[in-house]
């Protein structure tokens, strides 16, 4: 290196100063490429292996620390008894089952961005509109796809038979408490795609959650848990969905004929990409059924892309089938 | 029944609108090009702030993600480009929306619920406002609902028991902007959903011509957004006339 301040100022710039001074022509110098590849080295359609560990946080009641290349992300589940006593609206009879989950907001997922994970978001600031809407997304597809059952969160209390009882009365059963699930996320660091690891820390964490064993104690009128961990029990939980982000980069501007524009989906995006991606979309499977399918920013993924978009997705759901069996 | 709309019901902003429809009210108001703080300003571009209220109490992370997904679409058409280092507010009121608050719908279909009549009012509102767009926009919800028929521009009942709830918003030509869809259901149908919201978006503001080539029956095909807009133009013109 030692003779480039002698040899002659050339018009060409090292690779970092480029992909820093115009980002976009340098994703797109990639892309043009007969082999089309990103600035990581993937292809296009080449998703992060993810790399999952579960129950490495002693004082919750379940975790995981999922890492996706360079973005790593820890979840904590921990529960919490609500006792209905204390339920201000108790929900009427005529609430299902199903909805008795969010009714009650017996999930409760906080995503933090501000711990140093990204330059973007400074240390110890209240949560950015990124971090509130990242939590909003990871609650409303917990409840969209009913991945909990209600039996599982609810302490009820059958009343012991008494003497004045007939041998074919059935004794009372009242749900006495609630178990409120808070799942924290912590993006310990941040390369682009926090949804997709966050989700996957998420549904890791909930796997490996053990309640203890709790019940109504009508002497003490108190809930009380069993010490024991062999009492604690795991949540059963309906299939797992996934999610696959993508990001579309395009050369569309409003300056340029349209036909000149050329775009590209970009699997997994990493921090660079989502920067100068305009457009993005996020599929949710569960099984082979589609439960979400977020999109917005721009006109390029219509039919045919979504198509391809949602035939990744599912090799994701796949190999996370096949992960999710091993954990 | 078309979609209600009253253009600049407020005298301040540089332009507003309200718009009503079967499950929400939103009224919107746009102000710019306006002065831009440091922190935010764009060296080459307009800086677009959305804010969406609800219809009770405080924003939350529910709002903030409203405003992601607006910021986005919007992003999409307003030309940026014209006002560098300038600020475009956004400002939404949710008036009414479908089981006030979402807690009857829930799932996240409450908020799917609400976006199309978002996209439209701001839309309606940026155009009032005299904002650049690249080309004109619009959003509707389809339902499907439990035999798998669709519903464009549901009601409330269709919405409780509906298999699945799709917000889609179209610019002109064609292109499909956003894409929130919420639910149970394969490729197959929702390739079916886009392609009638499609015809929905477009049919609001094709022209007379194109109009005809549009109509199929449907309970949109009334271009009500054009309408809307076209009336504006008379009356801001008809002093010219008188004179």
């Amino acid at each position: 290196m030692a003779d480039t301040a002698t040899s002659a100022p050339g018009l060409s710039f090292p690779r970092a100063t480029f992909a820093k001074l115009t980002p976009a022509p340098f994703l797109q110098a990639h892309l043009k490429q007969p082999q089309p590849i990103r600035p990581s080295g993937r292809k296009p359609d080449e998703l992060r292996e993810p790399v999952i560990n579960t129950g490495s946080l002693s004082h919750s009641n379940g975790s995981a620390v999922v890492r996706l290349g360079d973005t790593s992300v820890v979840c904590g589940v921990r529960g919490e008894i609500l006792l209905a006593s204390e339920v201000p609206h108790p929900p009427n009879e005529d609430v299902s089952e199903e909805d008795l989950v969010e009714n009650l907001g017996l999930l409760v997922p906080n995503v933090e961005l501000s711990t140093g994970c990204s330059p973007a978001y400074l240390p110890g600031n209240p949560p950015s509109n990124s971090a509130q809407s990242l939590s909003w997304r990871i609650g409303s597809l917990l409840h969209a796809s009913s991945l909990l059952r209600p039996d599982d969160l609810t302490i009820s209390y059958t009343e012991p038979k008494s003497a004045d009882m007939g041998p074919d009365e059935e004794p009372n059963t009242t749900v006495k408490a609630y178990w409120t699930l808070y799942i924290d996320i912590l993006c310990i660091s941040l390369d682009g795609n926090c949804f997709d690891a966050a989700w996957m820390a998420v549904m890791a964490a909930l796997k490996d959650t053990k309640l203890p064993k709790a019940w109504w104690d009508a002497d003490r009128e108190s809930i009380l848990c069993s010490p024991h961990a062999n009492d604690a029990r795991g949540l059963t939980l309906n299939s797992l969905p996934s999610t696959t982000t993508f990001a579309v980069f395009s050369t569309a501007s409003p300056l340029k004929q349209r036909s000149e524009a050329e775009s590209w989906v970009l699997a997994d995006p990493d921090a660079f990409e989502e920067e100068i991606c305009l457009e993005s979309v996020t599929v949710a499977l569960q099984g082979d059924k589609i439960v979400r399918i977020e999109k917005h920013g721009g006109p390029r993924v219509g039919k045919e892309a979504m198509d391809a978009c949602v035939a990744l997705a599912s090799k994701r759901w796949e190999q996370l089938q096949k992960l999710g069996g091993s954990v | 029944m078309p979609p209600q709309i009253t253009t600049s019901p407020l005298s301040r902003p540089d332009g507003s609108a309200t718009y009503t429809d079967a499950l929400s009210t939103v009224l919107a108001a746009v102000n710019g090009p306006l002065e831009v703080s440091r922190r935010d300003e764009l060296p080459s571009e307009a800086t677009l702030e959305i804010h969406v209220r609800p219809a009770a109490g405080v924003g939350g992370p529910r709002e903030r993600w409203l405003e992601a997904v607006l910021h986005a679409v919007l992003r999409s058409v307003v030309l940026v480009h014209l006002h560098p280092r300038a600020l475009v507010q956004v400002s939404l009121q949710v008036v009414r929306e479908p089981a006030g608050g979402g807690v009857g719908l829930g799932k996240g279909r409450g908020e799917v619920a609400v976006l199309p009549a978002l996209v439209n009012a701001a839309v309606l509102a940026l155009v009032g406002g005299g904002v650049g767009l690249e080309g004109m926009l619009s959003a509707v919800l389809v339902a499907v609902g439990g035999k798998g028929e669709l519903v464009v521009a549901p009601g409330v009942e269709v919405l409780e028991g509906c298999e699945s709830l799709h917000a889609v918003a179209c610019a002109a030509g064609g292109g499909l902007v956003m894409d929130e869809s919420t639910g149970r259901f394969d490729l197959g149908v929702w390739g079916e959903v886009v392609e009638r919201a499609r015809e929905a978006c477009l049919a609001a503001f094709a022209s007379k011509g194109e109009d005809e080539a549009m109509a199929n029956g449907d309970v949109e095909a009334e271009p009500w957004m054009r309408q809307v807009l076209e009336e504006k133009v008379r009356d801001a013109n008809a002093w010219r006339e008188s004179t």
